[in-house]
């Protein structure tokens, strides 16, 4: 290993450890554990599992089983902002697919995940709530209506800081 | 219930065992249901469907898992209805979604056989042909049992994950799996490393690793468990992997004591080409490990020696037997007895050990006979002495129901692999396991409580614990007062062991002595795994001593899941002591034997050196030492470092080319039986002794058969006594006949021995600095990262040396320095960051992974590797600061 490498790994174990023992409820999971530090940095990473399985006195492969097994735990680190956009039914009638693949090619990826540069998180939706003001999506929780292939391309853009 | 339940299997009258499932007791009746998920010795897990059956009780029918499933009295089990079937065949149908199953469906499968090629049935790349279990899976069994004949093969949906063939000995190819996840099962509820996993979940559920990590991280022990169970192609042993066996014979591994029995396939050219575990075997329980899963190939190796050399005019030349025989009739003729010596192969089986035993007493005369592997001869005899066997007292699987465990100074999870298999398990259901050991192991780790002395004190640390249980009235009163001799001489001498002065003398807290004290006072079965690592002769004789009494005063001799196991190496060091192959009066041991060679006073020797090699700690002396000698010769299956200095040297026939028998740890006499007759002029061991005491005129030497020397063999030798090869058969038999755990007998007494307290404290080094390196399967509280530079995997982690601040303050280092771990003649035998976690002053760690070891020995150029498995070896040693221009974390070499 490098010596960054290393350091940056231990400074992550260590922020990992603190969150782990500040659990405060009486009971004390390897999945409480893995809550608890997706809550705290937003993802588990290699030393998440590494951590809990030491905490917990499980080993790593055990640890993986419970992580691997919820859709909702994610193990690469999120990018700075979340993009959500809608492709629940009423959305999809009024043109989210158009919208999605607008903001596919402004984040330059071809699914969900992170844009390359780290700074956006595109999620789907299959329904934000606001059927009404469809095609609908989202930025950091927050919701935007009435996109356009053209208007979610611009906002995706200017998440990532590139000039519109 | 007790007697079993009687019920009907179609039509049937079956009794099934008080616990067994429907599925287990048909397999006793070898009545054929389909299964998958189940595997015999594992729990039941009833995930596959497969095995479903139709039972009618109490008037109410139902489809159940027979794997799950206990019979109730007077069922009706029907296995072959038409419903049954149907219902089986669309299980397995769903199963065959994730796997090609062309081939195993395709309706021309009796015309063309799936190891066939096909014309036009089946996709090139999802026939049978393309997998290496073509032909042997059980799978296919399976599939062909339920008769799934489809017209229009199921839509297969090919998985398209990268196949892991980079760890070492076995490959991982998930396209095949079925997720019965027996391997993950295996790994995790009988070998208790849980180096695999489940993981993800519904339809995309599939077996692994961590975050798909390498198996160097996982905690893997490359025991191959897996690779046994696994019913698909998905996890096969590398070598040999597209092999198809003609024969299957049951052997016995010869790589450490516990004789694990085992199965060899045996390919058309006679080759051996797979190892596995013999499910029914009594010593391993259908277990093994690295070195006996994957050891065994060097009996197939193009180098093997195969005629007799002799040396003339400095070179090895190609002779006959005859030619041979003649040149060591001068060479070993006409010699003084103490110029002599014979060393006889660890592997060797109890009729070689027997005849060169006799050949060096009756045509040699000479007392200087041992087997090579014999340095742990202290320990040994020293439970010979006092309790007539210098063996396990119980049987081995005994421990998988013991209640505490005290290990001292050994390492069995990695030198008597599957004796620590039943004490893992122990520990997983409950028991309490005490390890006394200056290293870090694998069993540190489960330990409730680790005792890390100062080395050399093991034998006054056990006395101390001994003095607790006094002190806390904590023995067994009945059995000291009925079957102890000598008691009271213990007991007034461990008065003297005051509870402060044993804890200043040996650097643990008399806090953690007691509570190891009590642990292993207060259970019901307790037993001791005995080794000698890192101990003097006068220590481990300390520790025998210190050790059988605190048996004693817990009543632990003589009870089932109880005794004493002794740690030694040497598949056959037993069964040479039982023959005869040790040191006589005045005769030279092993390691007497190599400082003899070196000093000139041993002038000549016969090395029967299968399995013997100068990278084994022991022997690291013996390959300078032979070079010394006026007349050598060697029988040896392998040209190596031993046959180099040698005057003749002679073709030795290995595991796989004899009949023959060998007796483990737990004192079971088993048979290895013949694999392929010998190829060209290999000769077993007591073929080539009994050839060379003929040319020597002796007398007493003219045996056909393996099975004529054992016949001498129970008449000679009074444990034998009763056996013979007939009696062997079928499993093998623990001496003295019938007696499975000594001092059972009510009658019989044990001695214990007054200790000396001077004499224990002074068997603890003091003044130097001792090297103490551990081995663990897998840290996950520290950095590992998995490099491939090419094609295979390598561990990279930063390297910690633990020191006690004391040590660094003398040696002018401070923590966080890089430092390195000499030893007097300058081998550096760690390099890494100071850590100040030593518990002793004098004492130096460092732990490294086990995977580390795997790639080594994966990668090693010798056929022959495992006796070159680096134990955990300690040393003399010196600290200073690491040169600068090494970085932290360069591998030490
Ligand atoms: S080889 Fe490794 S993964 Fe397989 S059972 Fe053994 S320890 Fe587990
Ligand atoms: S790898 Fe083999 S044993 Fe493991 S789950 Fe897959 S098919 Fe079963
Ligand atoms: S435990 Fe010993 S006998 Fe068993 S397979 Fe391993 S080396 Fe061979
Ligand atoms: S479907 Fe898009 S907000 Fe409901
Ligand atoms: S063998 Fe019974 S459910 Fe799998």
């Amino acid at each position: 290993m490098t010596t960054a490498e290393t350091e940056q790994s231990s400074k992550l174990r260590e922020q990992i450890r603190q969150v782990l023992n500040a659990q405060a409820q009486p009971t004390i999971t390897v999945l409480s554990s893995l809550i608890a530090v997706q809550d705290s940095i937003h993802y588990l990473p290699d030393e998440a599992i590494k951590e809990t399985a030491t905490f917990c006195g499980s080993t790593i492969n055990e640890v993986w089983s419970v992580a691997s097994f919820y859709t909702n735990f994610r193990f690469t680190e999120p990018g700075d902002k979340t993009l959500d956009v809608c492709w629940g039914p009423s959305c999809h009638l009024v043109g989210a697919q158009q919208v999605l693949d607008s903001v596919h090619a402004a984040l330059e990826i071809k699914e969900e995940g992170e844009s390359p540069d780290g700074k956006v998180t595109l999620k789907y939706n299959t329904c934000l709530g606001a059927c009404a003001q469809g095609p609908v999506i989202a930025i950091n929780h927050h919701l935007i209506g009435k996109q356009t292939p053209e208007s979610a391309a611009k906002i995706a853009r200017e998440l990532r800081g590139q000039s519109s | 219930m007790a007697d079993g339940t009687t019920f009907k299997i179609d039509g049937r009258d079956v009794v099934a065992k008080p616990g067994q499932t429907i599925l287990q007791a048909a397999m006793d009746q070898d009545i054929y249901i389909p299964y998958l998920c189940y595997y015999p010795k594992m729990k039941p897990q009833g995930s596959c469907r497969a095995c479903m059956v139709e039972v009618e009780a109490n008037g109410r029918k139902m489809m159940v898992a027979s794997c799950t499933t206990p019979p109730m009295p007077e069922a009706e089990v029907t296995t072959n209805s038409e419903e049954v079937e149907g219902l089986r065949r669309n299980v397995v149908e769903l199963l065959m979604s994730e796997h090609p199953h062309g081939c195993l469906t395709c309706h021309r499968i009796e015309l063309c056989g799936p190891q066939d090629i096909c014309q036009r049935h089946v996709t090139v790349t999802d026939r049978c042909t393309i997998c290496p279990k073509n032909e042997r899976c059980e799978l296919k069994d399976t599939v062909r049992a339920v008769e799934l004949d489809l017209r229009t093969p199921l839509n297969y949906h090919r998985r398209d994950l990268p196949i892991h063939s980079d760890d070492p000995f076995y490959d991982r190819d998930y396209n095949l799996c079925i997720v019965c996840s027996r391997c993950v099962r295996v790994c995790d509820e009988v070998r208790f490393d849980t180096a695999l996993t489940l993981t993800s979940r519904s339809g995309v559920a599939l077996v692994g690793t961590s975050h798909g990590t390498s198996l160097l991280e996982s905690g893997c022990e490359f025991c191959g468990a897996c690779v046994d169970v696994c019913p698909t192609g998905s996890l096969t042993e590398r070598n040999y992997k597209w092999e198809k066996a003609v024969s299957e014979v049951a052997t016995v591994c010869t790589n450490c004591p516990v004789g694990c029995q085992m199965i060899a396939e045996v390919n058309k050219f006679g080759k051996v080409v797979r190892f596995k575990a013999d499910l029914a075997g009594a010593a391993n329980n259908g277990q093994a490990c690295m070195t006996g899963k994957f050891g065994y190939e060097y009996t197939n190796d193009s180098s093997r020696l195969k005629r007799p050399y002799v040396r003339e005019g400095g070179i090895l030349r190609k002779a006959t037997w005859d030619e041979a025989l003649e040149k060591i009739k001068s060479g070993l003729g006409g010699r003084s007895s103490e110029e002599l010596a014979v060393i006889t192969s660890p592997r060797g089986s109890n009729e070689d050990q027997y005849v060169a035993a006799k050949f060096a007493k009756s045509v040699l005369k000479t007392a200087n006979i041992d087997s090579a592997l014999n340095a742990d001869n202290a320990l040994l005899s020293r439970l010979e002495a006092r309790l007539g066997a210098g063996a396990a007292t119980n049987p081995i699987w005994d421990l998988e129901n013991s209640k505490s465990l005290l290990v001292v100074a050994g390492n069995p999870t990695e030198e008597q692999n599957v004796l620590a298999v039943p004490a893992k398990k122990a520990v997983r259901e409950g028991a309490k396991l005490v390890v006394i050991d200056s290293r870090e192991t694998e069993l540190t780790r489960y330990a409730t409580e680790w005792l890390r002395p100062k080395p050399g004190s093991e034998a006054l640390l056990i006395a101390g614990i001994s003095r607790v249980i006094l002190d806390e009235a904590l023995e067994d009163k009945e059995f000291v007062g009925s079957r102890l001799d000598q008691a009271e001489e213990l007991k007034q001498s461990l008065w003297t062991f005051d509870l402060a002065k044993v804890s200043r003398d040996t650097g643990i807290e008399d806090a953690q002595i007691r509570r190891a004290a009590r642990i292993f006072a207060e259970s019901d079965a307790g037993a001791i795994l005995l080794g000698d690592d890192g101990l003097t002769d006068k220590a481990a004789e300390l520790v025998v001593d210190a050790s059988i009494d605190l048996a004693a005063i817990t009543g632990n001799l003589g009870k089932a899941s109880g005794g004493i196991f002794p740690l030694y190496r040497g598949a056959n060091t037993l069964g040479a002591r039982d023959m005869g192959a040790t040191p006589g009066e005045n005769g030279r041991d092993i390691a007497e034997m190599m400082s003899g060679m070196t000093s000139g006073d041993v002038k000549a020797a016969l090395v029967m050196a299968d399995g013997v090699s100068g990278y084994s700690p022991t022997l690291s002396s013996l390959p300078a030492a032979l070079e010394n000698l006026d007349f050598l010769v060697v029988s040896a299956a392998l040209d190596s470092e031993i046959t180099h200095h040698a005057n003749v040297v002679l073709p030795a026939a290995t595991y796989a080319e004899q009949n023959s028998s060998l007796t483990n740890v737990e004192r079971r006499v088993q048979l290895l039986r013949i694999t392929a007759e010998p190829k060209h002029e290999e000769k077993t061991g007591w073929e080539t002794v009994a050839a060379i005491a003929n040319a020597m005129g002796g007398t007493g030497f003219d045996y056909a058969t393996a099975s004529d020397v054992f016949t001498e063999i129970a008449q000679e030798v009074s444990n034998y006594s009763g056996l013979n090869y007939e009696r062997l058969q079928s499993g093998g038999i623990q001496w003295p006949v019938d007696s499975s755990i000594l001092f059972s007998d009510e009658a019989s007494k044990v001695t214990v021995v007054a200790l000396n307290y001077d004499e224990l404290a002074n068997s603890a080094e003091s003044g130097s600095l001792t090297f103490a390196p551990g081995r663990v399967l897998s840290q996950p509280e520290r950095d590992v990262v998995v490099r491939k530079p090419a094609d295979m995997n390598y561990v990279d982690r930063e390297q910690f040396v633990q020191v006690h601040p004391d040590d660094a303050k003398s040696a002018g280092l401070n923590e966080g320095d890089v430092i390195q771990v000499k030893t007097d003649d300058g081998h550096i035998l760690a390099r890494g960051k100071a850590v100040f976690d030593s518990p002793q002053v004098g004492l130096v760690g460092a732990t490294t992974l086990f995977g580390e070891l795997a790639t080594k020995m994966h990668e090693l150029d010798v056929a022959d590797w495992t006796p070159q498995m680096p134990g955990l070896g300690y040393s003399t040693v010196t600290l200073e600061s690491a040169p600068v221009e090494q970085e932290a974390g360069a591998a030490a070499d």
